[in-house]
């Protein structure tokens, strides 16, 4: 167990590490270089190049690189080009939003993908179908278009949530989980459909397993087979999905952010590409593998504990 | 004899099943249609919009829809019918790069890594990587050092998506090399990239085809989202996303706006998304081991249906005594499996029901306990255990039988052990259950259990995990837990049959022993005669779901009076020793039938040496002139009388028949001593 | 039986020929690393040899070892040890340049009819395969598929058919066909009647002798069931964890077994005489076999001990030596 934990921890370093290298090369394949883009359209050359070289954006590009892995290591991950603010600072102000959001978004996701998949595994007949096609109308749906939906109807119809904006919990805990409701509900859409879907398939393949009728063959009570033996069986591939889900919201929190004006890492990403921000651009293409290597690995080890034939092993 | 083959329609190309499997599915079918109207619709656009994308009508800015703007007009005053469909051609087409990019890189790799382990530990890692990147940051990246160059940017999608079509791809790439026809191709020295494209691809066409239509639609959304905020095809270029963002500008004052594009975009995600899982539906998937709530509903009623129509039993018989009178059990609307079966089993003795594989031995054992497969149930008969008919009994009927009465054991011991639960949680479970006992009586009775069936270190076994022990011990705790109820009645569904021989006896010694000591009798299903000579009091023949001959086991393997047991004895290399094998076994011509091609009269007719004229009207389960026992053929009387034997005929094509019939093919069974 | 029949062992060990197929301390490791260099391997130094036109029979529990030798032989798993030669000519480590100059010599059936032959071509396409590949053209490569077909007893037409549209039974004979198409002179049947019912794998063993007679092919005939074996091999080859325990003529093995563990097999089988059956699960009583799930794999010693009635300190120190017992050769210090 502590062999695989060490070989995992590698492995997540070895990620971050490839796409810290990654994100270095895209950010210096951006057009302009930093001196240009800091000081703008107006900026004569001499100017330019003399920001450049105080940059050290003359030197070689390993060399480049490794001051700039030295800084991060430190918690330094450089200064916009646009505002000077320090990136990391910024990225800490952040952080908390995008990551209540898709936490938010994914625990929401797994209760109500679980509870509608197993539903309609165990009910089957009519519910099932039912739940299918709702759950396919779902997937299809984007997410975009349903915030959009959600505000027309939440906010601007019925004002019960803010259409916009985002309150720190530490200002008031409830403003914040009202800012929340709208964007969560919306990421928890499509992420619940996706979990239902995997559910359902995950439970129907347990009760084909022929465990099952050994315990009906023992009486068992049903829901002492559904609920226990068969939920606990299809838990590994729905605990995947749900880590797959996660990854995907994470990222995915750029587009909620965008329609409800929330200062998350997903805003940061868009507005520093849009400004050809390169050291914004880099902080957080780092810090948001990070933060998903992370909880992969959390996940990952979860599924190996989940499953007794790793767990021995 | 050459056989003739079935008049089935030959079956062509993988693409034509598959596509009588798309339009097959009404939503799959609505898919096509709509995904075929989208694509003429978007190629013939500049010859059919009634606007230019730029054209400003400002007489109708933010329209609803009206006879000049079908689907209204934008806060510009510019078409939006023309807009989505002017656009549609670039977003289905840049999409489906992704497609290609994404797909073709999945399986190449998957290729690639199911021809060796070391490609599959690199590809793996690599792409486990991959997958554990927050892709949408990261195309963020992209579009920051490359732009808005729309291909470029779904073609590097594609490249992230790429590992996700490979760990789909992986398991099934794999599964197909390691089939034996694979092995066969190498044998033959064929290359392993000629085994990849000529093998292995073709069998993966549908999953390509599949994760195409989803990737399709992935593609689609991310693309529009990614339009959404800002980065989409230069402005004025009109896209799908970049549509739907401008019209949220105006979610306040024209929430129209939202519909069609919205709609649109939904539909076409959706198609494709139908196409897929049509396509993807698993034809056969496996019966479920416990019917949804919707079926044990529809079961209930037909139960009580049926407990209505049957008379009540005149003389309850004996305590512990299974009669099966006239079982019938079929497909759900049509097919029979099982027709008119009746056997005994008296307290304390053992019937095996054997056959060869399709003769309807598993499905009887299955309905003895009410655990048939979905799909399939009793359709006539009874099954009188003491003197409660269980055919007619409701699944809470039987809760209080199985396991207390009625034990199973099964053929796979692995598979019949839940993995995710220790030996030991499994057994105290069902022994507090069936014997209402607290944890710790139940404890020292698990543990007394184990020693019963033999296992020597009974407390590690409880603590381990079925895939911690062997076959063997997996089928003796397996047996522990069919005797946690203390049943009268054990239904062992072949339960030697994936053992080792050494392991086999043993297992047969322990069910011998456990009938001699608790009294209880047991139903043993097995193909295997030498099981039955073994274990065996009582024994019922089967043949295409129907019992052909049952009687005493000595009478009927040393006496057999139908013709296919008979056969069956002497097709059995086991029937012999070394120095006494015939050079050649007598065989039985042609197959067994399929239900749906049951005869009339004898099942067993078309195969038979001996069948006639006779034979062609149903034969009924007749005396067979030794003991107790009943024999299913007209002509058991005059092969009896005559000492026929059946004899090996199968002699191939060519070959002449031997003129003389050696004397050791006949059936005359003598005692042998063992060497 | 026809007279010309090749070959009962007694004529074929007084010729001194060159074997068909000589194996020589065969090892074979699975995995890599540490881990598996310490595990005992699956094949721990096997040797025998089939003369031409002989079947020997290789027998043996699930673990024995028994198919992956049938692999290492036909190049499917890598070999660690030992040799392996065909004809004279060694092919322990061949690439599939090689295999495909032999491969028409040395063919193979598999267990599983539902696996071994490719769903997706027709039965034309799947018998034509092997010998495309050598070059020859389609059209007399469909005469002969035909040909191939009609003497396994199949009509000709059902070269245009899928293996869908046919049995275990049929598929199984099919297979047969691939195998023999090319005119071998060893073929490796791996479990090839294991999966089928009594009286198609019936069939299938009659062909195989029919077809043995009329060619003077050899056969590695790999299986579980010693009586099946018995039906159709001269010589059994006995194996426990990898190890050979016993070999010899197919009458002396399975009728006087000397090896505690063949004698544990063959009382094992159960015969379909339940007066006789009663007698052997006596005899296999009195034997005094300890139970399989008793022993844990071990390296070093007879593989056997744990169970073995006749177990001593040696055993479990000195890997017993292959000496002659009577017709047999045993691998057992006390037989």
């Amino acid at each position: 167990m502590a062999m695989f934990v060490t070989k995992r921890l590698l492995m997540a370093l070895a990620t971050v590490l490839v796409v810290a290298v990654l994100a270095f090369l895209l950010v210096h394949a951006m057009p302009g270089s930093p001196g240009a883009v800091s000081l703008g359209a107006g900026a004569s050359q001499d100017a330019i190049d003399q920001l450049n070289q105080s940059l050290g954006w003359n030197d070689p590009l390993v060399v480049q690189f490794f001051r700039w892995l030295g800084d991060a290591i430190q918690g330094n991950l450089g200064s916009s080009l646009i505002d000077g603010r320090s990136v990391s600072a910024d990225l800490a102000t952040r952080l908390p939003v995008t990551a209540s959001l898709a936490a938010g978004a994914t625990i929401l996701s797994a209760i109500f993908g679980i509870i509608l998949g197993v539903t309609a595994a165990v009910r089957g007949g009519f519910l099932d179908q039912l739940i299918g096609g709702f759950v396919g109308l779902l997937v299809a749906l984007p997410a975009f278009w349903i915030g959009v939906i959600f505000v027309y109807l939440f906010a601007v119809q019925s004002s019960v949530f803010p259409a916009t904006g985002y309150v720190p919990f530490d200002v008031s805990p409830q403003d914040w989980a009202m800012s929340l409701a709208l964007p969560v509900i919306t990421l928890a859409v499509g992420g619940a459909a996706f979990i239902a879907r995997q559910t359902r398939a995950s439970m129907l393949e347990a009760l084909q397993q022929e465990h099952i009728r050994t315990l009906r063959a023992t009486a068992t009570p049903t829901w002492k087979i559904l609920y226990v033996h068969a939920l606990r069986y299809a838990s590994l591939p729905i605990v995947a999905g749900i880590a797959l889900q996660f990854i995907g919201l994470f990222g995915g929190s750029v587009i909620a952010e965008q329609l409800f004006a929330m200062p998350g890492l997903g805003q940061a990403v868009q507005t520093s590409v849009s400004t050809h921000d390169a050291p914004a651009v880099q902080g957080v293409v780092v810090i948001a593998t990070v933060v998903v290597v992370a909880v992969n690995l959390v996940l990952e080890l979860a599924t190996k504990f989940l499953d007794p034939k790793l767990r021995a092993s | 004899m050459i056989p003739t083959l079935p008049a089935t329609p030959r079956k062509t190309a993988l693409t034509k099943l598959s596509g009588h499997r798309l339009l097959a599915s009404p939503t799959g079918l609505a898919g096509t249609l709509w995904l075929a109207v989208m694509v003429t619709a978007s190629l013939t656009a500049p010859w059919w919009l009634p606007f230019k994308t730029e054209d400003q009508d400002f007489t109708a800015v933010l329209s609803g829809p009206t006879a000049a703007h079908w689907l209204g007009t934008d806060e510009l005053g510019r078409d939006i019918l023309s807009r989505i469909f002017a656009s549609a051609a670039e977003t289905l087409g840049t999409s489906f790069i992704t497609v290609i990019v994404g797909v073709g890189l999945g399986t190449l790799l998957a290729l690639a890594a199911a021809n060796s382990q070391r490609a599959e530990g690199v590809i793996s890692r690599v792409t486990e990587i991959m997958m554990s990147l927050p892709g949408t940051v990261i195309i963020l990246a992209v579009i920051g050092a490359v732009g808005t160059n729309i291909p470029l940017i779904m073609a590097i999608l594609g490249v992230l998506i790429s590992a996700g079509i490979y760990r789909v791809m992986l398991g099934q790439a794999k599964s197909l090399q390691n089939q034996l026809y694979v092995d066969a191709a190498t044998v033959d020295g064929l290359s392993p990239l000629a085994i990849s494209v000529r093998h292995v691809l073709p069998g993966l066409a549908t999953t390509i085809v599949v994760q195409s239509a989803l990737i399709f639609a992935v593609g689609l959304l991310i693309q529009a989202g990614l339009a959404f905020i800002g980065f989409g095809p230069p402005l004025p270029q009109p896209s799908w996303g970049g549509m739907i963002q401008s019209a949220s500008q105006h979610v306040y004052d024209a929430p129209w706006l939202m519909v069609p594009t919205g709609v649109v975009l939904a539909l076409t995600v959706l198609s494709a998304n139908a196409i897929g899982n049509a396509l993807g539906k698993a034809p056969n998937a496996g019966a479920s081991h416990l019917p949804s709530a919707a079926i044990r509903r529809k079961r209930a009623g037909q139960a009580a249906a049926a407990a209505a129509a049957t008379p009540a039993v005149r003389n309850p018989p004996a305590a512990g005594k299974l009669s099966v009178r006239g079982l019938s059990v079929g497909v759900d609307g049509g097919t029979p499996l099982v027709t008119d079966v009746s056997f005994d089993v008296e307290p304390g003795t053992v019937l095996g029901l054997v056959g060869e594989s399709g003769c309807g031995k598993t499905m009887t054992a299955l309905s003895l306990m009410g655990l048939l497969p979905s799909g399939v149930a009793v359709t006539d008969g009874q099954i009188l255990w003491n003197g409660k008919n269980l055919a007619a009994a409701t699944d809470r009927d039987m809760e209080g039988i199985r396991g207390r009465e009625i034990a199973l054991i099964s053929q796979e011991p692995m598979r019949a052990l839940d993995p995710m639960f220790t030996v030991g949680y499994q057994l105290t479970s069902a022994i507090r259950r069936l014997q209402s006992m607290g944890r710790a009586e139940a404890g020292a009775e698990a543990l007394g259990l184990l020693e019963k069936v033999g296992i020597v270190d009974a407390r590690r076994i409880l603590k381990s995990y079925p895939h911690q022990i062997s076959g063997g011990m997996a089928q003796r705790v397996a047996i522990a837990l069919a005797l946690s109820g203390k049943p009268r009645l054990l239904v062992a569904d072949e339960p030697t049959t994936a053992l080792d021989v050494t392991v086999q006896a043993e297992i047969l010694s322990l069910l011998r022993s456990l009938v001699k000591d608790t009294g209880m009798s047991v139903v043993m299903v097995t193909h295997d005669l030498g099981v039955v000579a073994d274990i065996c009091d009582q024994v019922a023949v089967m043949y295409a779901g129907q019992v052909v001959e049952n009687g005493r086991t000595g009478s009927i393997l040393d006496q057999p009076r139908h013709p296919y047991t008979l056969a069956l004895l002497a097709a059995d290399p086991h029937a012999n020793s070394a120095h006494d094998m015939p050079h050649r076994l007598a065989t039985i011509k042609g197959q067994v039938p399929q239900p749906k091609d049951w005869p009339a009269g004898c099942r067993f007719a078309a195969r038979c040496q001996f069948a006639g004229s006779a034979c062609v009207v149903p034969v009924p389960l007749l005396p067979s002139g030794t003991e107790t026992g009943l024999v299913r053929c007209v002509k058991a009387d005059e092969l009896a009388v005559e000492g026929m034997a059946w004899v090996a005929t199968d002699s191939a094509v060519h070959q002449h028949v031997p003129a003389e019939v050696p004397a050791r093919h006949r059936l005359d069974i003598t005692e042998k001593d063992m060497a | 039986m026809s007279i010309d029949t090749p070959l009962r062992p007694e004529s074929a060990s007084t010729v001194h020929r060159m074997p068909m197929l000589e194996v020589k301390d065969l090892v074979v490791r699975y995995g890599h690393g540490r881990k598996a260099a310490s595990a005992p391997p699956a094949v721990d130094g096997v040797s025998f040899a089939i003369q031409p036109g002989e079947t020997v029979g290789l027998v043996g529990e699930s673990g024995s070892g028994k198919s992956t030798i049938g692999k290492a032989i036909l190049g499917l798993q890598r070999v660690s040890g030992g040799s392996v030669a065909f004809q004279g000519e060694d092919i322990t480590h061949a690439k599939s340049g090689k295999r495909r100059a032999i491969g028409s010599e040395l063919r193979a059936v598999f267990q599983d009819p539902n696996s071994s032959l490719n769903p997706r071509k027709t039965i034309g396409a799947s018998l034509a395969e092997p010998l495309r590949i050598r070059g020859v053209s389609s059209g007399v490569a469909r005469a002969k598929a035909e040909d191939m077909l009609e003497r396994v007893g199949l009509p000709r037409e059902a070269v245009d058919r899928y293996p869908s549209q046919f049995s275990g039974g049929q598929r199984q004979r099919i297979s047969v066909a691939r195998a023999l198409i090319c005119e071998p002179q060893l073929v490796v049947c791996d479990e090839a009647v294991s999966a089928l019912d009594l009286s198609t794998q019936a069939q299938v063993l009659n062909l195989l002798a029919d077809l043995r007679d009329e060619r003077g092919l050899s056969y590695l005939f790999i299986a579980h069931d010693i009586s099946v074996v018995q039906f159709l091999a001269q010589r059994v080859v006995v194996l426990y964890r990898g190890q050979v325990m016993e070999s010899g003529p197919a009458a002396a093995v399975t009728e006087s077994p000397k090896h505690p563990f063949t004698q544990a097999l063959v009382a094992a089988s159960p015969v379909p005489r339940p007066a006789e059956q009663a007698q052997r699960r006596a005899v296999r009583e009195s034997l005094g076999v300890r139970t399989a799930s008793a022993a844990a794999a071990t390296a070093g010693g007879c593989p056997f001990r744990q169970r073995c009635p006749l177990a001593t300190e040696l055993c479990s120190t000195e890997r017993p030596a292959v000496r002659r017992v009577g017709e047999a050769d045993v691998a057992c210090h006390y037989a």
